[in-house]
């Protein structure tokens, strides 16, 4: 020990005011130290992003939004101009869910004002919950202006309520064009995954597809027109706040939607109306065409749908009451309905006879009944209808003839000959679902069936029964093509619209000679005009000719000098159940849907015919009784409209005209 | 021993507020403005009560603290030094009796129409007591183990308790301060070696058993074991695009476009920084930085001139009290520690944190103004 410790204090001496001030100094040091380090923090967070920009993208992926603009849908046109399907405004009241705290009450509140149910509230609470948090999900849509004014004065104290307009599609004649147009609706899953399939496009259009304004064709020609009335999306870059609540715009990034095109279609809206009015209670299929350009005038199912019900989602009521009717209104009958032709199909079996050499002259004697292959097959009328040429046997609809007739032309001929009509063949008209039908022949029945083709199979396939099955648009384009002489037109639907060009002038019909079809024609023309034959009253069309100007104009005491207007035509009936199992029964004690089809198909003016009209009513009975009526209203109204030949409306005038509204 | 050396010092009212600390207070003026600047932009550049409530609020404390620090002197805090930690002890041992929960967590006494904070209340309480303590410690007793104990318990016991409320940012607060004040006091650097083993390993243990479910979160996000963007994460991920995008001039006054759209959460109190930053860019950060660092040093310019070790202890705490503020919070914002929940101090809205600071300011300044002071017992002595 070299240095004396104090005296008392065996404690090293230390200097707590020598301590506090060296290490006040190092705490000091310290602090700085620490500031150093958070500022060389801050500096090497914005060095990063000079060099990767990562955190200004960050900044504006936070605060910019792409919206989508939903393009204004093309509008469908009749023939005419008439507009058969267009957007117009609809109000709706949405919710954003990020500002919401308590959904169910917030909606429970506008149900309230709107007068909805409990149950309501429910449905639209999961709708919403569906649907992105920072978008407006719509709760309540195709409201009035009172009930949306109703709500739109409440908003202040709703708070995340919505209440707006948006683009809608109506369909302003309802029930009348539900089949042939269809409707659009929300994009279904299945959409978006079939979006998503495409690797290039498909997020971008999947994420279009969920926008929940976004409506895309679901039925009709609304489908299958859908890329042509679409139109381009247009998009918003907006600022919206962490809620998504919109703040602003960059209106330099605005891309505007580009509307849809318009499509002109071939029908014509009055006769269609009348088409669909005509047919009562009735259920059935109606179409006329054009007999040269295949234009459709009318193209009528019945009974018909409403497509505003679908556009924004239709309730499990109104769908039951679509679905479960026997009467199918959802099932479009002129492409999807499928029925024997029945008597329809005696032009075809008539011509088959004649290529296989039957003589004008040759003939039957009908006694009500044609025994063949040990079982007799009857005629309609049980006392029979005597000796029959072709032509009365057109006339009377004589059963027995046709059956004799069938066996001397054999069913390759007669299915040859049916199917360059037109039946069992597939035509586009831009409508989905459409069915082939079915023209067996014995080679079919080979394959398909596993067992022999029988005569007694050819001796019904005279009547058109048996395994065959036509469509009424088929029906249409057979009477069409006997009509104007056998040229092989075909049925169209859409008559302007991009990338569809007029139709060609339509092929002559091979192998089918004009005195064949002459034949035929004259035992049509028979139905309809000469004592006895199946359709006098329905044929009758109650119109003259002015001798002038050629126009078709009702019949009166004063004009009653100028020639007739006539019409051709078939009467058809066919069976539904096992041939003979409604024989001898009244109509009113069958059940209706064991009823027989009637069927009826027709062209004219005989003394210049344009168009042809084809008609089936389920189960209506006798051809003559139901669907010939219809047919006649609507032929008479066709032949008395004349649409053929008025100017059809130009689509770029149309376009043109409501650009400037 | 515990004594305080008074003499003479300023005696009339226009000499004392001559001698105000006038540095210390423009600085202080400075940090409230920027506040008030901020919150105007926290409202989107409306006229809200927000900004006039924090100027306000901030005003009015000055005027009682430079009222204090001219009328007070050392002796008044040397005298309520241990009476308020006790009480702030007591009132903590209250809060876990009878205290009322709020936000997941018990902080709040109810006494009558008062709602206080008792833990604020001991961020003061730590530093003076421990400043006392220190002040009439021999400076050899400092160095044994024995005197260690009596200081490690108290700071031990209001750190276990506002710990279990749970509160990790003010018993942090405490826990610094307390151990900053020891080490000015004289710890003896084996024993803060021992110390700091036993810290890391009561780190883990805390970790592992003490932490709250929410205050772990926070943890394992920022250390990297969990991804979490939109939990516990997502407010240093807002934090930190704001920063980063920035630029050293920042997006300009009520331009930023993540504190004006909502997406940096809790802008008007935790992370106010990362705003000031977002608008007015690195040299905008830097120089309240500069401001609140430029504050630290004239405080412990204080607390070198006060001539009692308890003055010197007392602001020396303020000021490493004010430091640990500062940095956690800053730190906080651009990700280098957890998100723990502590305010800006002077500049973040809620009048909690103002009070604790400017009750510091207070002693800081009265202990500058009576530095010189020395003689006989005074009135509360």
């Amino acid at each position: 020990m070299s240095r004396p410790k104090k005296i008392g204090s065996t404690l090293p001496k230390r200097d707590a005011n020598v301590i506090f001030n060296r290490r006040a100094a190092l705490m000091s040091f310290l602090g700085a130290s620490v500031m150093g380090v958070i500022l060389f923090r801050m500096g090497q967070l914005q060095a990063t992003n000079l060099i990767s920009n990562e955190y200004t993208d960050a900044a504006d992926e936070n605060r910019f939004d792409t919206r989508i603009i939903a393009p204004p849908r093309g509008v469908i046109y009749d023939r005419f101009g008439t507009v058969l399907a267009q957007t117009s405004k609809d109000y709706q009241v949405s919710i954003l869910q990020s500002e919401v705290d308590d959904l169910e009450q917030v909606i429970a509140r506008v149900a309230d004002i709107l007068g909805y149910d409990a149950e309501w509230v429910r449905r639209a609470a999961i709708r919403v919950r569906g649907g992105a948090r920072y978008e407006p999900q719509p709760i309540a849509v195709g409201l009035n202006w009172s009930e949306f004014n109703a709500v739109n004065v409440r908003l202040p104290e709703l708070p995340g309520v919505v209440a707006d307009s948006t683009d809608v599609r109506a369909y302003p004649y309802d029930i009348v064009y539900g089949h042939p147009i269809g409707y659009v609706q929300k994009p279904t899953q299945r959409d978006v995954d079939r979006a998503l399939e495409d690797p290039e496009q498909g997020q971008t259009r999947a994420m279009y597809l969920r926008n929940p304004h976004v409506r895309v064709g679901k039925a009709g020609l609304e489908t299958s027109l859908e890329d042509m009335l679409h139109g381009q999306p247009g998009y918003r870059k907006v600022i919206v706040n962490a809620r998504g609540v919109e703040m602003g715009e960059d209106e330099g990034e605005r891309r505007d939607p580009v509307r849809g095109s318009g499509v002109v279609l071939t029908l014509d809206h009055d006769l269609q109306r009348v088409a669909m009015e005509s047919f009562g209670e009735h259920s059935g299929a109606a179409l006329v065409m054009d007999i040269y350009t295949g234009d459709l005038l009318v193209m009528a199912s019945a009974p018909g749908f409403d497509p505003n019900l679908f556009v924004n989602g239709i309730g499990q009521s109104d769908f039951d009451v679509y679905n479960l009717d026997e009467k199918k209104p959802l099932f479009h009958k002129c492409v999807t309905g499928v029925y024997a032709p029945g008597s329809t199909f005696k032009m075809m079996v008539g011509i088959a006879a004649k290529q296989a050499g039957v003589e004008d002259d040759w003939s039957v004697s009908c006694t009500g009944g044609f025994y063949y292959g040990g079982r007799t097959f009857h005629c309609w009328r049980n006392g029979g209808h005597g000796r029959m040429n072709m032509h009365d046997a057109i006339k009377h609809s004589c059963d027995v003839y046709f059956y004799q007739a069938a066996l001397r032309a054999g069913p390759e001929r007669i299915a040859e000959v049916a199917r360059a009509f037109g039946l069992g063949q597939r035509f586009e008209v831009n409508v989905p679902n459409i069915r082939e039908g079915l023209i067996p022949d014995p080679d079919w029945w080979r394959e398909n069936r596993n067992e022999g083709w029988t005569g007694g199979l050819t001796v019904n396939y005279g009547i058109g029964q048996g395994a065959m099955g036509v469509t009424p648009l088929q029906l249409a384009v057979m009477a069409a093509r006997l009509g104007n002489n056998g040229y092989a037109v075909t049925p169209r639907l859409v008559r302007e619209a991009p990338g569809v060009s007029d139709p060609a002038q339509p092929p002559h019909m091979s192998g089918i000679e004009p005195e064949h079809l002459a034949r035929v024609r004259d035992g049509m023309f028979g139905v309809c005009n000469e004592g006895g034959g199946t359709a006098v009253r329905a044929g009758t069309m109650n119109l003259v000719r002015d001798p002038e100007t050629g126009a078709m104009v009702p019949l009166t005491p004063e004009n009653r000098s100028w020639a007739p207007v006539q019409i051709a035509g078939k009467t058809g009936t066919a069976q539904v159940r096992a041939l003979g199992a409604n024989r001898g029964r009244h109509y009113s004690t069958i059940e209706w849907r064991f009823r027989d089809n009637a069927l009826f198909c027709c062209f004219g003016p005989w003394h210049e015919p344009r168009y042809a009209c084809a008609v089936v009513v389920e189960h209506g009975g006798a051809g003559s009784a139901v669907a010939g009526p219809i047919a006649s209203r609507v032929m008479r109204e066709t032949l008395l409209r004349d649409p053929s030949r008025r100017a059809p409306a130009r689509l770029a005038q149309l376009e043109a005209a409501r650009g400037q509204a | 021993m515990s004594t305080l050396t008074i003499g003479a010092g300023p005696n009339t009212i226009f000499e004392r507020f001559r001698k105000l600390n006038w540095g210390i207070i423009t600085i202080l003026c400075a940090l409230a403005f920027v506040g008030v600047l901020m919150h105007f932009s926290v409202s989107s550049g409306a006229w809200t009560d927000m900004p006039l409530t924090h100027g306000m609020r901030f005003a009015i404390m000055l005027a009682v603290v430079t009222i204090a620090a001219m009328f007070l002197d050392a002796r008044f805090w040397l005298a309520i030094a241990y009476p308020l930690y006790a009480g702030a002890l007591l009132l903590l041992v209250g809060v876990e009796l009878f205290g009322a929960t709020r936000m997941g967590a018990q902080r709040w006494l109810d006494i009558g129409p008062l709602s206080i904070q008792p833990s604020e209340l001991m961020k003061i309480g730590i530093v003076l007591a421990l400043a006392r303590y220190y002040h009439q410690l021999d400076a050899r007793k400092t160095g044994t183990v024995l005197w260690v104990i009596p200081a490690f318990l108290m700071i031990a016991a209001p750190v276990a308790l506002i710990m279990h409320q749970p509160d990790l940012g003010t018993s942090m607060l405490v826990l610094f301060a307390g151990i900053i004040v020891m080490f000015l006091g004289g710890l003896l650097w084996r024993i803060i070696a021992a110390g700091a083993i036993v810290a890391v390993g009561g780190a883990i243990f805390a970790y592992t058993s003490i932490l709250h479910e929410y205050q772990r979160e926070r943890v394992d996000v920022f250390l990297g074991i969990t991804q979490d963007p939109l939990g516990a994460g997502y407010h240093v991920l807002q934090s930190k695009i704001a920063i980063g995008s920035a630029g050293l001039l920042g997006r300009g006054y009520l331009q930023g476009t993540q504190s004006q759209l909502d997406f940096l959460p809790e802008k008007h109190t935790d992370f106010i920084f990362t705003m000031i930053v977002e608008e007015f860019g690195l040299l905008g950060g830097a120089f309240v930085l500069a401001l609140f660092g430029a504050l630290m040093a004239l405080t412990l310019q204080v607390a070198y001139k006060a001539r009692s070790m308890f003055g010197k202890l007392a602001a020396a705490g303020v000021a490493a009290t004010l430091a640990c503020y500062v940095f956690i919070n800053t730190a906080m914002v651009i990700g280098l520690v957890p998100v723990v929940g502590i305010p800006l101090p002077i500049i973040s809205f809620g009048g909690t944190a103002m009070f604790t600071l400017m009750a510091g300011f207070a002693i800081v300044l009265s202990i500058d103004m009576h530095r010189d002071q020395h003689g006989a017992r005074g009135w509360l002595w």
